[in-house]
């Protein structure tokens, strides 16, 4: 028999068929061996070599994969860290990915601490007045540099993903975070805002970033920050800051953050932990460090600094010459530092400047680590200049990935459990297959077409969303009962079966306005956090009355006939 | 006369469910009207006592919450160890009767409060940072995500009304319909207060999700009576019922599934809600409206 079925020429059935096979394309299910890369440290040994994070709204598969490291298959996570953990320092090691080959060369890591002591250096300093060379002595803080271990090459990876399909933050772990500006601000402020907390991340380093404006039934509005895989602290902390950054000489405003900064350098050789300041130990009994990097100022603010300091007074202090007044750095209204001016830049239209700062921790180890986040913190606020007003941070989640895969891993397990005991019961009444396979057939392919959808707009897949799926499921099991007993019911007056699908849709279409009308409103209620959820059970319920339920009960019409 | 003497014998039997449905409609239908009478005083009282119908989780007053997996942290152990003084929640997460998680929840968003929980509890159970997910939310915010999401509860009520009207174009029905949908929500609500569930926003979602689950027998139920043209009355609602409850049946046998396995609270809340409105909807649906249907035909049929 090689006839088609006449089954499959059925215009509702052929669409299912359709959008099944789209929805397996968007899904994309493949097999794959190796870790994905989830984010790249700026400026970190595999950042220089030329690896970065992934582009904005990248779908999981254009991922780039590690497969090899130093010519050692990577097959998973545990692979790759047994591999990292072996790197020493100064060696450079290959990392072949599925598009490209990078040589990494490792760094130490280095600790700077300040023994407490000082020595006095002569250093040969042109002085304006004179115009000639004279020797000047500087007071220098002896400190010593200890190599603690490899610094971390930079990479963020996860096992390598087998489907386009996006997990939600609770899903896999993340940082969601909900801002309300502080004042009513219009449309325009709001967009820049986005934009430039967009730059701000891409300036950390972060590139796939989920920044939304969303609002509520009240008019209140909000922005939602969404970093999927990543829990740091710091990235809370950076989104959190306005990032107004002031340098001020006797109150006068010299440079502010974004337009007067040329270049910020991240390097070693100019940023980093203080070589002249280090770590040293609290009274407290904590430990902080020094951190500083060198930036560029734009000419007009060098010319600001140089009328700054033109009338400033020389002033003599341990053998050292200073102006009388400091660079005061601001961080939102904050002091950050004060930082002493060598008197040969008074009047000086100087373009490069040292921005320090500090950490702490309750280790050496940890403060260390904190004075480097700050300064990456800093350098990505100081680049990208202040937000137009304050946000309010008035929601944090930072959800664990551990917990999330175990949510996972039980959803998936409920599911189907919850499948086949519908089936069982439906069998159990019905007494026949006819019934129960095209009720599982039609569930199974309302779930794999709602994950297509979500897979095709890149919408993040997560519990709400996993709650929602479950109703559309649900209603549309409901929706199948309603199908066959009609289909089987005595009724002589519509023996007709076409009437008879015809009366079951009358009740299966009230039950879906309803459900949609009901939906509808959380759609824009409450900062949009329940917004996936409706939307998913919206357009689960759309898919559902459209294709997936005409289309079963055309199947079962046609095996009952038979 | 053979006939007319089964008829007698049946009409005297003393106990049948069956000829009570269906003769004694209207005496019926006190029960759940006493059902809804008794919830609404009960959530009257519960105002009265606490200040809201709702008993708020932290989502929806603020505060937060720390979820760890971990399955041999003891909870009334990590409640003398943590020493807050606030109010202090700790739950724990199960599937399938066992231990996989633990949830702390506190009142205060303060930070410095939080990181140090979070270390005693890193530090007792030997666990880093990526085994804890911490969520906060302002107090403020929370607030507004409760008038939020009351203000979505009665929007859907309403547009869910309106679809009905048009749907069937005749007062008396409709008005049934929205009637068992309002007693589905108050009654869950307050069982859910009773049994003293503190309501997450994914919990008012739930209630959303029955608004649209519950009408469904509803609209079956009203179709058959009222379009169907086969049959007695009461056999139309009998086909009606055995469409129904099987509908009703096998999405509680499927939350049942995800209430034993799933131990995720959202998802977990959001089930526990919809079993008891579905609960709550079989009499709502099968006497409530039955009874108010068979009148509303009595009468027109006169």
């Amino acid at each position: 028999m090689i006839k088609i079925p006449k089954i499959f020429k059925n215009i509702r059935v052929i669409i299912l068929i359709l959008a099944i096979i789209l929805a397996v394309l968007a899904i994309k299910p493949v097999s794959q061996d190796g870790v994905a890369i989830r984010f790249v440290e700026k400026d970190s040994a595999a950042n220089l070599a030329g690896i970065d994070s992934p582009e904005k709204n990248s779908r999981p598969l254009d991922h780039e994969i590690i497969t090899h490291i130093n010519g050692q298959s990577v097959k998973n996570i545990e692979d790759y860290f047994l591999l990292i953990e072996e790197i020493e320092i100064n060696r450079t090691i290959r990392i072949s990915t599925n598009d490209n080959s990078y040589s990494i060369k490792t760094l130490p890591k280095v600790m700077i601490e300040y023994t407490g002591n000082t020595t006095t250096e002569i250093k040969e300093v042109f002085d304006e007045k004179t115009n000639s060379t004279i020797n000047k002595t500087f007071e220098i803080n002896e400190t010593i540099e200890t190599i603690i271990g490899v610094a971390e090459i930079g990479l963020t990876v996860y096992n390598a993903p087998q489907n386009n399909l996006k997990k939600g933050l609770d899903l896999q772990g993340g940082v969601r975070v909900l801002l309300q500006p502080e004042e009513q601000v219009n449309e325009d402020v709001l967009n820049r805002i986005v934009e430039n907390l967009d730059q701000r991340l891409n300036a950390f380093g972060l590139n796939d970033v989920v920044i939304r404006k969303s609002g509520d039934l009240s008019g209140n509005r909000f922005i939602l920050v969404e970093i999927a895989g990543l829990q740091k602290k710091e990235i809370e902390e950076l989104i959190g800051s306005q990032g107004k950054f002031e340098a001020k000489i006797d109150n006068n405003t010299v440079f502010t953050g974004g337009e007067d900064i040329k270049n910020i350098c991240r390097t070693a050789d100019c940023s980093g932990i203080d070589p002249n300041q280090g770590c040293g130990k609290l009274e407290s009994g904590g430990y902080s460090c020094k951190f500083f990097f060198g930036i560029g100022l734009s000419a007009k603010a060098a010319l600001r600094q140089s009328e700054a300091t033109k009338n400033l007074d020389v002033l003599t202090e341990n053998g050292q010459q200073y102006l009388s007044s400091n660079i005061d750095l601001f961080l939102d209204g904050q002091e950050v530092n004060s930082l002493r001016i060598g008197s040969e830049l008074k009047g000086r239209a100087e373009t490069q400047i040292q921005i320090s700062g500090v950490g702490s921790g309750d280790s050496r180890e940890e403060a260390m680590s904190d004075a480097l986040a700050n300064m990456k913190k800093l350098q990505a606020i100081i680049q990208t200049g202040s937000l137009p007003v304050k946000l309010n941070i008035v929601k944090a989640d930072n959800l664990s990935p551990i917990l999330g895969k175990e949510f996972l891993r039980t959803a998936l397990l409920t599911g189907l459990i919850a499948l086949i005991s519908v089936g069982i019961v439906i069998l159990i009444r019905y007494r026949t297959l006819k019934i129960v396979i095209p009720v599982i057939i039609s569930s199974l392919s309302e779930l794999v077409i709602l994950l297509g959808v979500s897979a095709m707009f890149g919408t993040n897949l997560d519990l709400a969303a996993i709650a929602g799926i479950i109703i559309v499921v649900g209603t549309g099991v409901d929706h199948l009962i309603v199908i066959a007993d009609e289909l089987l019911s005595k009724d002589s007056i519509t023996s007709n079966l076409k009437e008879k699908i015809k009366s079951a849709f009358f009740i299966i279409m009230a039950a879906f306005f309803t459900t949609f009308v009901a939906m509808l409103p959380l759609v824009f209620a409450g900062a949009g956090i329940l917004r996936g959820f409706a939307l998913t059970t919206i357009y689960g319920v759309s898919i559902g009355v459209l294709i997936t339920r005409p289309a079963y009960a055309v199947i079962v019409e046609y095996l009952l006939k038979k | 006369m053979e006939e007319d003497k089964r008829e007698e014998i049946k009409e005297k039997k003393p106990f049948s469910i069956k000829r009570i449905y269906e003769k004694e409609y209207k005496k019926l239908l006190i029960i759940p009207f006493l059902m809804l009478v008794l919830a609404l005083l009960f959530l009257g009282y519960y105002q009265a006592t606490t200040g809201s119908m709702v008993n708020k989780g932290i989502s929806l007053k603020g505060g937060t919450s720390i979820s760890i997996l971990s399955s041999d942290i003891s909870s009334s152990e990590l409640s003398s160890q943590l020493n807050y003084e606030g109010e202090l929640n700790i739950r724990t997460l199960s599937s399938a009767g066992n231990q996989i998680g633990i949830v702390i929840e506190l009142d205060t968003i303060d930070e410095e409060i939080v990181n140090n929980v979070k270390k005693i509890v890193e530090k007792e159970y030997n666990l880093n940072e990526n085994d804890f997910t911490i969520e906060t939310i302002g107090s403020s915010l929370g607030e507004s995500f409760f008038r939020e999401t009351i203000s979505a509860v009665i929007i859907a009520f309403i547009l869910m009304g309106i679809v009905v009207f048009i749907y069937f174009r005749s007062i008396v029905p409709s008005l049934a319909v929205i009637l068992a949908a309002f007693s589905d929500i108050v009654i869950t609500l307050a069982i859910v207060d009773i049994l003293n569930i503190k309501l997450s926003t994914a919990g008012i979602a739930a209630f959303l999700m029955l608004i649209g689950y519950s009408v469904d027998t509803d609209i079956l139920l009203s179709t058959k009576v009222l379009k169907k043209k086969e049959g007695t009355i009461d056999q139309r609602i009998h086909s009606a019922m055995k469409t129904g409850i099987m509908m009703t049946l096998t999405t509680v046998i499927a939350i049942i599934a995800a209430l034993i396995f799933s131990q995720n609270p959202t998802i977990s809340q959001i089930m526990g809600i919809l079993l008891i409105g579905l609960l709550v909807d079989l009499p709502n649906t099968w006497i409530q409206n039955v009874g108010i249907l068979k009148w509303y035909m009595d009468k027109k049929k006169k």
